[in-house]
C-alpha cells in the first residue's frame, strides 16, 4: 500500500487513496477531500504550465506532522495527503486530502484545516509559466 | 561548513540553490542571515521563514553547529 503522505511527480488516483482509507477502519462514518487542480488562467493571463519547487525532506516531514496534528486535533480515524511536484497543466491534479472520521462535521473540518494548514507550513513554491514569462506565485490567504 | 539553501523565488534571485558558508565557533543564525544578505539583498526581501536541518526557527539568535543545514525561504505557495 502506497504511503498516506506523499510527494511525488506522478498524478494521483482519489479512488486509490479513499479506498486506502477506508481500508484503515470500518468505524468510519465520513469521509472528506479536497482536490486542488492547476488552473489556466490567473491574473488576467492564460497559463501554460505551472512548476513546483519544494524543500523535499521538510516539506515532506511538515506534511507527515500535519496529518499526525489533524488526526489528534479532530479526533480522525485516519487521514491522506498527496502533493505533486514537477510540471503540471491547466486541469491536472495538484494535491489530495481526505480525512476520515466517525462523524461527517469532524472529516469536514479536519479536511478544510489541513489545507489551509498546508498552504502555511509546506514549504512548496509554485511558479505560473505564461506566453508573457514566468512568475511565482503569491500566496492567497 | 554551513550548507545555505534556496528555494523557489529565492533561488531565482540568487541564481543557485545552495551555497557553503564557514562555520565559526559561536556563529548564530543572525549572523549567517547577515552574511548571505549582504551578498543577495534583492533575494533576502523575500525571506520569511528559516530552517535549521529542515526544522523552522524563529529564535535568530539560535547558534548553528557545524554540518547545519539552513534554508533562507519566501512564503510559501504549494496547494
Amino acid at each position: 500500500m502506497k504511503a498516506a503522505v506523499r510527494i511525488q511527480l506522478e498524478d494521483f488516483s482519489q479512488d486509490e487513496e479513499i479506498a486506502a482509507l477506508k481500508a484503515s477502519s470500518k468505524r468510519m462514518g465520513g469521509i472528506a477531500t479536497f482536490l486542488g487542480c492547476a488552473r489556466d488562467f490567473s491574473e488576467e493571463r492564460e497559463v501554460a504550465e505551472i512548476s513546483f519547487d519544494a524543500y523535499g525532506s521538510m516539506a515532506l516531514s511538515e506534511m507527515n506532522k500535519l496529518r499526525s496534528d489533524a488526526i489528534a486535533r479532530f479526533n480522525l480515524l485516519d487521514a491522506r495527503i498527496v502533493h505533486r511536484i514537477g510540471t503540471v497543466k491547466g486541469g491536472d491534479n495538484i494535491v489530495f486530502i481526505a480525512a476520515g472520521a466517525e462523524h461527517r462535521v469532524a472529516a469536514l473540518d479536519a479536511c478544510r484545516w489541513m489545507i489551509d494548514e498546508l498552504k502555511q507550513r509546506v514549504p512548496i513554491w509554485k511558479k505560473e509559466i505564461t506566453a508573457q514569462g514566468e512568475s511565482w506565485v503569491v500566496p492567497h490567504p | 561548513m554551513i550548507q545555505v539553501l534556496f528555494f523557489g523565488p529565492v533561488a531565482d534571485r540568487v541564481g543557485s540553490r545552495a551555497l557553503q558558508a564557514d562555520h565559526r565557533c559561536g556563529m548564530s543564525l543572525q549572523s549567517l542571515h547577515d552574511e548571505v544578505s549582504a551578498l543577495y539583498p534583492q533575494a533576502f526581501a523575500l525571506v520569511c521563514f528559516v530552517a535549521i536541518n529542515g526544522e523552522q526557527v524563529r529564535d535568530m539568535s539560535q547558534l548553528l553547529e557545524d554540518n547545519n543545514e539552513v534554508a533562507f525561504m519566501s512564503k510559501f505557495s504549494g496547494g
